[in-house]
């Protein structure tokens, strides 16, 4: 690979500035490097340090060309945390009607000194979910139909805003959803000692409260991915 | 008054067929008689840009160099948004010919 001297330095320094998005960075780096040696290829005037010298300048400054990039960055992110809204709740779900099959094909009943408490639970839990559907739903539906913008516009930071509170919200409603299922768990298995028949509703547990973990933390970096696009928007 | 235009004009380039970033630049330019000098690296988030709303699809190829490099195309969604932006562009400047050239003189009512 023939990189050396100014145009590696500067495709080392753009890289740099989109550190806030690895496999963006990487991605970008190849593209830049190809685009400049085809330019410094093309260009038959001077000798070869002037000529890349050239080819850079041309190319543009590379913190204005990061911050570009960092809107385009924002928008593949909050589509990536819609769509994962989406595949935790059908986690969640999945999991959910595994344990519930496994309860009958056991015949197993819950006991009759918390059948009462464990109705209120359950319907707690059949709301929550089904209000974070319809939310994570919404909210995947309305980032899907952003257009990305060229640059960080009012409008948008609006939008990414209004994203943000229906994830909250659908995280909200599943993580109340899942702490009822939990506690629907937890009544099921009292009374009975554990055993290989306690493997499924403790796994089915385990997935439910993975999912929602993860999407709690796909909306913790879209959250820290937004604010160093706009603090290096403002750089 | 171009960047309003960045991605009809890159869409554009494209229609012709599949090319990396260098080449969409090079065929603006060629298309535009030199007129669109754009700063080169405008170009690249844009095409991620488009390629982020679907209009666009990418992939690696190896170059006679031995580079590796990235080739865009046009996608059928891609075609689609550049013909409406195509018949929105020339409705406009139809329109705007024909203020500028006073093709119809304004007749006062009174």
């Amino acid at each position: 690979m023939e990189e050396s001297g100014v145009i590696s330095d500067y495709v080392d320094r753009l890289a740099r500035e989109l550190d806030f998005d690895r496999s963006m960075s990487i991605r970008v780096r190849q593209e830049v490097a190809d685009h400049l040696w085809e330019a410094v290829a093309a260009d038959a005037a001077g000798n070869l340090p002037e000529v890349q010298r050239r080819a850079v300048a041309n190319f543009g400054d590379p913190h204005v060309i990061a911050a570009q990039f960092a809107v385009v960055s924002v928008a593949r992110h909050s589509r990536r945390t819609g769509v994962a809204a989406i595949l935790a709740i059908a986690g969640v779900f999945i999991a959910m009607k595994a344990r519930v099959g496994w309860y009958a094909a056991l015949e197993w009943v819950v006991g009759d000194d918390v059948r009462a408490l464990s109705g209120v639970v359950a319907l707690i839990d059949r709301y929550t979910f089904w209000l974070a559907v319809v939310i994570g739903l919404a909210g995947w539906a309305y980032i899907r139909s952003c257009r990305v913008p060229a640059a960080f516009h009012p409008t948008y930071l609006k939008q990414l805003r209004r994203f943000f509170l229906l994830c909250a919200a659908a995280t909200a409603a599943l993580f109340v959803a899942v702490m009822s299922d939990g506690v629907l768990t937890a009544l099921w298995l009292s009374g009975t000692e554990l055993s290989a028949r306690s493997v499924v509703p403790i796994l089915s547990m385990t997935i439910e409260i993975a999912c929602a973990v993860v999407l709690v933390l796909h909306i913790r970096n879209l959250t820290r991915r937004t604010a160093s696009t706009v603090t290096l928007l403002r750089t | 008054m171009l960047k309003g235009h960045l991605d009809m004009i890159v869409l554009a380039a494209l229609s012709a067929g599949s090319a990396h970033g260098y080449a969409v630049i090079e065929e603006i330019r060629r298309r535009s008689g030199g007129a669109f000098d754009l700063p080169e690296g405008t170009i690249y988030p844009a095409l991620h840009r488009l390629e982020q709303g679907g209009l666009l699809a990418s992939r690696w190829v190896t170059a006679g160099s031995g580079r590796r490099r990235r080739v865009y195309a046009l996608t059928r969604r891609g075609s689609r948004a550049l013909a409406e932006r195509r018949a929105v562009w020339e409705q406009f400047s139809e329109a705007i010919g024909d203020l500028l050239g006073g093709a119809k003189p304004w007749k006062s009512p009174a």
